[in-house]
């Protein structure tokens, strides 16, 4: 039931109420007509949605660019061009020069023991071999067979394994450290024979000239002999500990100098590293990364000022409401 | 020379729509405040504002008339408000203070009673009599009008129309 229908002698008072309904005095419209415009005055206008995304989709294509254009965010990346860098370099090697002393000399790379930098033993000195050597393998069954042809090299020229450490990982990648000791007069053929075996990711050759040491070493021990010969019976001991103990010492500068020592390294190729991204890849992590920065940065003003927003909506919403209920009891009164 | 074609359009759209509902907006703002002068004043300066603010009527949200109903309800409250504040700045000369209209308030042609009637219902309950039963609005549309819900629109309107009677009926008993 409408409302207006509650009422009995509705019908009669609305058309009495639209009969005699008030009408506007011809001064009121004059006074209306005779209403001028304001002067435009300039104010701030909300962009309208469509501008808003055009905005937006120039603001994503900038970031996209300006990422790009600056590479932001590239220069933590390593510049590093694969694994082959990991062994551009070899340790200095130790050689000995002429009189004896130890120099150390830069390696030139990774190449394989030639002619022009061979290490095979000076005729008449007395020089200690000191070789490292990296190699890579094919596979685990690569890495077996390698390290079975290093041991047997080492055998056939007249040398010994000191140790061997051999390790495999899920049988697909692993790696083998052999401590070889060779005459020093092999250690060319056996450097040559090690060599084969893989690709060389490292090398490093030292010799230490101890001919001088020895020849000292053989001096001091034929003067002290010569010392026992006259000493007393109460010296005699005295001098003859002392030669027992340099010709201890001789013997093992002798002994070191007689047996190469190469350390042997076999591995396996590291799990393969994932493909530098491109150029394209990078643009679009680096754009990405930036509009989550800029996501960061409004959920926490968000969450800062939200709570405010909300405190501030509030009293908007009571201050309304009560100035409802104002004008409510005002025309109630009027 | 843009601009000046602008304003001559904004002028003409506003003239049009002046012409057309003038006698609406005036008619209740007559209603709401029950004083023929003062709904004059009050009708030409809700027309200065509503020239004003011409660009902000979207018609996509609702019909001219509604719209400036509204802004004629506003421009009302306001000065209710101030005449509120005056009275209460003079004190008991204001409270005291009668109003000087011996002719028909409410329009030529009304039964004495009835224009006695409406002059004894509040301004809340003439103005939705004012909208609903002389200009003939919806409750939806008066109702955003008067800022309340239809329910509380629909209400208010049986309650007034019932006064209405009453004070008709007891009018003509008299």
């Amino acid at each position: 039931m409408s409302p207006l229908e509650l009422v009995g002698d509705f019908d009669r008072i609305a058309q009495e109420l639209r009969g005699s309904r008030p009408i506007a005095s011809p001064a009121l419209r004059e006074r209306v007509a005779a209403l001028k415009p304001p002067e435009p005055r300039w104010t701030f206008r909300m962009p309208s949605r469509r501008l808003v995304l055009a905005l937006a989709v120039v603001a994503l294509l900038g970031s996209f660019v300006v990422a790009g254009v600056t590479g932001l965010g590239g220069s933590t990346r390593s510049k590093s061009s694969g694994p082959a860098s990991a062994v551009q370099s070899t340790p200095p090697t130790r050689k000995a020069i002429g009189s004896g002393a130890a120099t150390k000399a830069p390696s030139l790379g990774p190449v394989a023991l030639s002619e022009a930098n061979s290490v095979a033993p000076t005729a008449g000195r007395l020089q200690r071999y000191d070789a490292t050597l990296r190699l890579r393998v094919q596979n685990v069954d690569g890495l077996s067979r390698a390290t079975q042809r290093a041991i047997n090299l080492t055998r056939g020229l007249g040398g010994y394994v000191g140790s061997i450490e051999y390790a495999t990982s899920g049988g697909k990648r692993g790696g083998a450290t052999l401590v070889l000791r060779v005459p020093v007069a092999n250690i060319q053929a056996e450097l040559d024979g090690l060599t084969d075996l893989g690709t060389i990711l490292q090398q490093r050759t030292g010799i230490l000239d101890v001919t001088r040491r020895a020849d000292r070493e053989s001096k001091q021990i034929a003067e002290l002999e010569r010392e026992l010969a006259k000493a007393s019976p109460q010296e005699a001991p005295a001098i003859r500990a002392q030669l027992a103990t340099l010709r201890a010492k001789h013997a093992r500068l002798v002994r070191s100098a007689r047996l190469a020592r190469i350390v042997v390294g076999l591995a396996t190729p590291p799990k393969q590293a994932a493909a530098p991204p491109s150029r394209f890849d990078r643009t679009l992590d680096d754009a990405g990364s930036v509009l989550v920065r800029e996501l960061e940065i409004l959920l926490y003003a968000l969450v800062v000022v939200g709570p405010l927003l909300l405190l501030g909506a509030a009293g908007v919403a009571a201050a309304k409401a009560q100035r409802r209920r104002a004008d409510a009891r005002l025309l109630e009164r009027t | 020379m843009s601009r000046l074609r602008r304003i001559d359009a904004v002028q003409t759209e506003f003239a049009e729509a002046a012409e057309r509902h003038l006698d609406d907006v005036h008619a209740f703002l007559v209603y709401l405040t029950g004083d023929r002068a003062m709904a004059e004043d009050l009708t030409a300066e809700t027309f200065a504002r509503a020239l004003e603010r011409w660009r902000r009527f979207d018609p996509r949200r609702g019909s001219a008339r509604a719209w400036l109903c509204q802004l004629a309800r506003s421009t009302a409250l306001d000065h209710f408000r101030a005449e509120d504040r005056r009275r209460r700045r003079e004190g008991r000369f204001a409270a005291t203070e009668q109003r000087e209209d011996a002719g028909p308030v409410f329009g030529e042609g009304l039964s004495p009673e009835l224009e006695q009637a409406l002059a004894r219902l509040s301004a809340a309950e003439r103005e939705v009599v004012a909208l609903r039963v002389v200009l003939e609005l919806d409750g939806e549309v008066a109702a955003r009008v008067l800022g309340i819900s239809a329910t509380a629109c629909s209400t208010r309107l049986s309650r007034a129309l019932q006064k209405l009677e009453k004070e008709v009926s007891a009018g003509v008993a008299a």
